[in-house]
Parts: structure tokens; C-alpha cells; sequence
């Protein structure tokens, strides 16, 4: 299946070869565990495109338009120093709300999840560790915003001992997505706020990734997670520093802040990766406020 | 008098930290290892500042060498 990264690769030259340059660079060197990972995943994606009577051209159209996007707010990060938006109602309207910019957000991120160095990293530490942390006993397993699907196949591969797989998401096209690309009857999906989940809800694990940076508040989705694992259960979140996207509200400047929020809401962090999302030195990341990819296994601070 | 090239050779030796640059027309960012995305756009702001002029995101994203940047500069310095 590295002939489907290949493919991608080949497909982005022909309509920007500038970016496909930068993408050729940035994967230099990769493993066979990134070209086996990135081939299960995209052979689900190229089956549920099928399903859906699309082509890799459409996925492709929308992913470089998700990379217009992501220069344009950039340009508007680096001369303010803020992310574009502000509420959550602004980008209701400008993306969850409009079906067209919900679609070619959610196909760009599809195929980001494997041309984006940073974004293997966050999903490689998570399968690395996952076994460790989550138990090789049944348990419950808990997604909160399954976005395309990855990490739910892939909790499905590693958790075997696992008795329950559950995702919750708010958004009915995102649920929808995943729900396509997982394509797997094990999962059990809901559409419905996380904060609409009792106290008696409890999960032996959760993993929420690029959520917090979408909220308002992200402070009181940590502390209901933090309920919800109670004494004994892990997460796995993750949030990305310095990152501009059209649907992005909450800016964490520095990975410290992100810590520091942990703490606030009960969770201790138990082991932590942080990636540069450029493969530039530390000073000219920092300088030039390069995103920054954070990801940590946590639990509760009682525990 | 500087001319357009000489001072923008100035603001890239400052800005991307490396007093070897000689730019030519020609220069794009495949010659420049710390010419990438992120350092373009700080570049940018740099000469808008020094140019006292204004590029569209759209101007920001396209220029594939520094002869495109030193048109548009003078274009928009020339015109007002």
C-alpha cells in the first residue's frame, strides 16, 4: 500500500508541485509500520469513497483546498497572533453548519492523517503505548470526536480484550465519516454531547484527539473525562500548539499552557509526546510559531 | 541608494538569520534552506513594513521568486 501514498503523492504534484515537494521531504525515511498503518487506513477511505461513488480525485480536490485554507488563516495567525474565529456559534456557521466546507474539511484531514509527518507521530505514540495503558483485560473503551475514524480502528485492532467500543460526536456528518471509513459493527455511535453522559458512565479508557482546541472552554470537557475514567482509567488527548484552521477557537501558545490545563482539571500526565510540525530546529519552530503536535496519556489526579 | 534587490537581500539576511544570502532575480526558495512556508510569510511582513506597502494572502502565496517579489514591490511602491 506505499503505492497509495505514492498514488497521493503523484496525484497533489500534478496540481501542486510545490506542496508535493514539501510532503516528498517531510516523509523521507519513513517505516514499514507507517506504510502498513497508512494502507489499512486509506483502504477502508478508498472503500467507503467507493461506497459513496466518489473518486481519490475528490478526496484529493478537497485536501488541497483544506491546505488553502490552512495558508490563508496562517497569513491571519502570524499578522495577529490569534486564531480566526472566536465562538463556537461563528464557526457553527462558517463549518460544522455548511455542508460543502464540512465535506472537503473532513476529506483533507482523511488524507493529512498520513502525508502530515506529526500526525503519524501522534497516532504511532498512541498505538505504541495504548496496550500499556489500556489493559489487556475487558474494559470499556471511549472515543470523544471520532473525526475520520483512525484511532477507533485502530483501538479496535490493539484492544482485543476490550468488551465495548463506544464514539460520541456532535457532529452528524463528522459521525457519519468515521462511522463509513471504520465500517466495522463492534462500534457503537452516538450523536450527542459528551456533557449528556452521567456520572455513571465510566470508562476504563478514553481517547479524545484535536477536540480541546475546538471549544470555548476546553477546561470542563478535561474535568468530565476526568470523571469519566474515575479512579482507575486512562486517556489518551491530544491538541496541537500554534495551529490556525478555520474551526480551530482556542489557542494554546505554548505546550506548557496545555499542561497546565491538565492539572487544572484533575489530570496528571503520565507519559507526553510533543512533535514540531515542521522538521525545523526548536528556535526557528518557536520563532516563526510553528504548529506543534502534543499528545499525552493521562489520569485522574486521585488516583 | 539601495535599490529594491540590495534591500531585500538586507531584510532576508536579517530575517532568516544567514549573512551568506546573495539574492538574484533568479533566487526561489529551493536555493534558501531557511526560506520554507513559515519563514515566507514573516518575510513578507517584514518587507511590507519596510516597503510601507500591503500584499493580498492571495500576492503572499504566489510569488516563485524573488524577481516576482522585486515587480510586485516596485509595482506597488511606483503606484502608490
Amino acid at each position: 500500500m506505499d503505492n497509495y501514498i505514492q498514488l497521493l503523492l503523484e496525484k497533489i504534484e500534478a496540481k501542486n508541485p510545490e506542496h508535493a515537494a514539501k510532503l516528498r521531504k517531510n516523509l523521507e525515511g519513513m517505516d514499514s509500520t507507517y506504510f502498513e498503518m497508512a494502507g489499512r487506513f486509506y483502504s477502508n477511505y478508498d472503500a467507503y469513497l467507493q461506497r459513496e461513488a466518489q473518486t481519490l480525485d475528490f478526496g484529493i480536490s478537497r485536501y488541497l483546498k483544506l491546505c488553502a485554507d490552512m495558508t490563508d488563516e496562517r497569513i491571519k495567525f502570524m499578522a495577529t497572533g490569534k486564531y480566526s474565529s472566536t465562538s463556537f456559534e461563528e464557526v457553527e456557521k462558517r463549518v460544522y453548519g455548511n455542508t460543502d466546507t464540512m465535506t472537503y474539511h473532513m476529506h483533507g484531514l482523511v488524507l493529512g492523517q498520513f502525508l502530515w509527518f506529526e500526525q503519524y507521530e501522534r497516532i504511532k505514540f498512541f498505538c505504541d503505548r495504548i496496550q500499556h495503558y489500556a489493559g489487556d483485560k475487558p474494559g470499556k473503551y471511549l472515543e470523544i470526536g471520532g473525526g475520520h475514524g483512525l484511532y477507533m480502528m485502530e483501538a479496535l485492532r490493539h484492544l482485543t480484550a476490550y468488551n465495548r467500543f463506544d464514539l460520541v460526536d456532535i457532529s452528524e456528518s463528522s459521525l457519519q465519516l468515521a462511522k463509513g471509513i471504520i465500517n466495522d459493527p463492534r462500534v457503537n455511535y452516538y450523536l450527542k454531547n459528551i456533557f449528556d453522559f452521567t456520572e455513571s458512565d465510566k470508562y476504563d479508557f478514553i481517547t479524545m484527539g484535536e477536540v480541546l482546541e475546538h471549544l470555548e472552554d476546553p477546561l470542563q470537557i478535561l474535568k468530565k473525562i476526568a470523571t469519566l475514567i474515575g479512579d482507575t482509567g486512562r486517556a489518551y488527548l491530544t491538541t496541537p500548539v500554534n495551529s490556525p484552521m478555520i474551526d480551530h477557537i482556542y489557542l494554546f501558545n505554548h505546550e506548557q499552557e496545555i499542561r497546565d490545563l491538565f492539572r487544572e482539571a484533575g489530570l496528571e500526565i503520565v507519559e507526553e509526546k510533543v512533535v514540531i510540525s515542521e522538521k525545523i530546529p526548536e528556535s526557528r519552530a518557536r520563532k516563526y510559531k510553528a504548529p506543534i503536535m502534543y499528545a499525552a496519556f493521562v489520569k485522574s489526579i486521585t488516583q | 541608494m539601495m535599490n529594491t534587490l540590495e534591500k531585500l537581500n538586507e531584510i532576508f539576511i536579517e530575517e532568516l538569520e544567514n549573512p551568506a544570502i546573495k539574492l538574484t532575480e533568479a533566487t526561489t526558495a529551493n536555493d534558501i534552506e531557511e526560506w520554507d512556508s513559515l519563514a515566507h510569510i514573516q518575510l513578507v511582513f517584514t518587507i511590507e513594513k519596510a516597503f510601507n506597502i500591503r500584499f493580498t494572502n492571495q500576492e503572499i502565496t504566489s510569488f516563485k521568486s524573488v524577481g516576482e517579489l522585486v515587480k510586485s514591490i516596485n509595482n506597488k511602491v511606483n503606484n502608490g
